[in-house]
């Protein structure tokens, strides 16, 4: 009775799906009138619950009381452990607390001590993930070229933007490189194996032309980038935002495949255009 | 001023029953979150001090239920009643909105609520809520398909109340 789709269109209303998902939906929505009606009914649900339901704030009388109850808390501890700001990285520990600012502090009034606790609880999360999120990526932490793949790649899939050149003939796509970029990359056409070849497109980044290939794979796009190689190597794989990455080098030239489709998937790709490669290329 | 405070305080009012519990449950749930601070890595804060406010209502739920002595009490309107002269139409739709709300099941009340009035994501509920995002998305489907329907029928029902 209900719509199969009518998941995704909730998710399409809440902002949740990526751009071809959400082209995807759209055109959906124009030829199903039940998917359409969901939609509306979505849009007036929420108008109606933010319009028309109170957000209260917490009244005075709880904000007083747990800056009571958080006073009393710290009051409990020993000097040198007064507030969870000083367990914190050393950026956090000089704006929040020595020791002494907080044995004053238990003697002062409640207010003294609130931006304590904001620090606390806002500050340190921040550097706590700050210094997380540095010690899991450090190795390729300041890697922007990374984040520019799948940003190129998440630009493609907006609508019109996938190819410059649409070919499934290698033939066609490889010699218009030769116009467009500074680079001459493997271009197959795997459809065989599953990975039909879609066409080219010149991207920028890097400070250089970067030819784009791009491959299907089920309802997947798969952008291979190649540019020359320079710099740092990438990793071999690795995950930016969702998307899986796989970069490898090749002759002169850098290689990166990103996709979301899953690693297997990816990696069944990178491996035939390698072979691809080794084949056609002297060096 | 206290962050997040205020989310969770509205949080605590949806999901406790009497709204008035929230009190309690928020300056337990600031207790145990101040505790427990070491404790957080990284994350969203919000939603890390969201899972604990429903945490404590859990657990208070539990408690309550145990001694069973108190019984749920079904009026969520009881306190502050207008007089019956000062309240106009649209104060009377609302107050049939916000009923709506409350008698949904409290599982698709919390992600509606944590959705539409704190505006989070399906991954913040997640981990709101402790499960999965597909089980998110099918309850938030269930609790809007269930509101809606309910003030359909609440419309139908009682003409007097709309105008």
């Amino acid at each position: 009775m209900q719509c199969a789709e009518a998941l995704r269109v909730q998710a399409y209303f809440d902002g949740e799906v990526d751009a071809v998902s959400a082209l995807e939906v759209e055109r959906h929505a124009e030829h199903c009138a039940e998917c359409r009606s969901l939609l509306e009914h979505l849009a007036d649900t929420r108008l109606r619950l933010r319009r028309d339901l109170e957000f209260p704030s917490a009244p005075s009388a709880l904000r007083t009381s747990i800056g009571r109850l958080l006073d009393e808390e710290t009051g409990q501890v020993a000097p040198g452990v007064a507030a969870p700001g000083v367990a914190a990285p050393a950026v956090a520990a000089p704006a929040v607390a020595a020791p002494s600012v907080a044995a004053r502090a238990r003697r002062r009034p409640r207010w003294r001590l609130r931006p304590l606790w904001l620090a606390g609880l806002g500050g340190v999360g921040a550097v706590f993930a700050a210094a997380l999120a540095l010690l899991i990526a450090a190795p390729w932490a300041t890697n922007a070229v990374l984040d520019e793949l799948v940003s190129a790649h998440v630009r493609s899939l907006m609508p019109d933007h996938l190819t410059d050149v649409v070919s499934t003939d290698r033939h066609t796509v490889k010699p218009w490189f030769a116009g467009h970029v500074d680079v001459s990359p493997v271009v197959a056409d795997f459809a065989d194996q599953g990975y039909r070849l879609l066409g080219g497109r010149a991207d920028y980044f890097e400070h250089q032309r970067v030819a784009a290939v791009v491959y299907q794979h089920g309802a997947h796009f798969i952008n291979v980038f190649a540019w020359a190689a320079a710099g740092r190597p990438l990793p071999q794989y690795t995950t930016r935002s969702g998307y899986h990455i796989a970069c490898w080098r090749l002759g002169n030239l850098q290689y990166c495949a990103v996709s979301d489709t899953g690693w297997d998937e990816l990696q069944g790709l990178t491996r035939l255009l390698r072979a691809a490669g080794s084949a056609d290329t002297p060096q | 001023m206290l962050p997040h405070l205020d989310a969770a305080y509205r949080f605590a009012r949806w999901l406790c029953r009497p709204p008035s519990d929230a009190d309690d449950i928020v300056q337990e749930a600031f207790l145990r979150a101040f505790r427990a601070f070491e404790g957080l890595r990284g994350g969203d804060v919000k939603a890390w001090l969201l899972t604990i406010v429903r945490n404590c209502h859990a657990s208070a739920l539990e408690q309550q239920r145990r001694r069973a002595t108190v019984p749920l009490p079904d009026d969520y309107e009881a306190e502050g009643s207008p007089s019956p002269e000062s309240v106009s139409a649209a104060d009377e739709e609302r107050r049939a909105l916000r009923r709506l709300v409350a008698a949904l099941p409290e599982e698709h009340r919390e992600v509606l609520v944590l959705r539409e009035m704190e505006d989070m994501s399906y991954r913040e509920i997640a981990s709101v809520t402790q499960v999965p995002i597909g089980t998110v998305m099918s309850r938030l489907a269930r609790a809007r398909a269930a509101l809606r329907g309910n003030w359909l029928k609440d419309a139908a029902g009682e003409p007097s109340a709309v105008r």
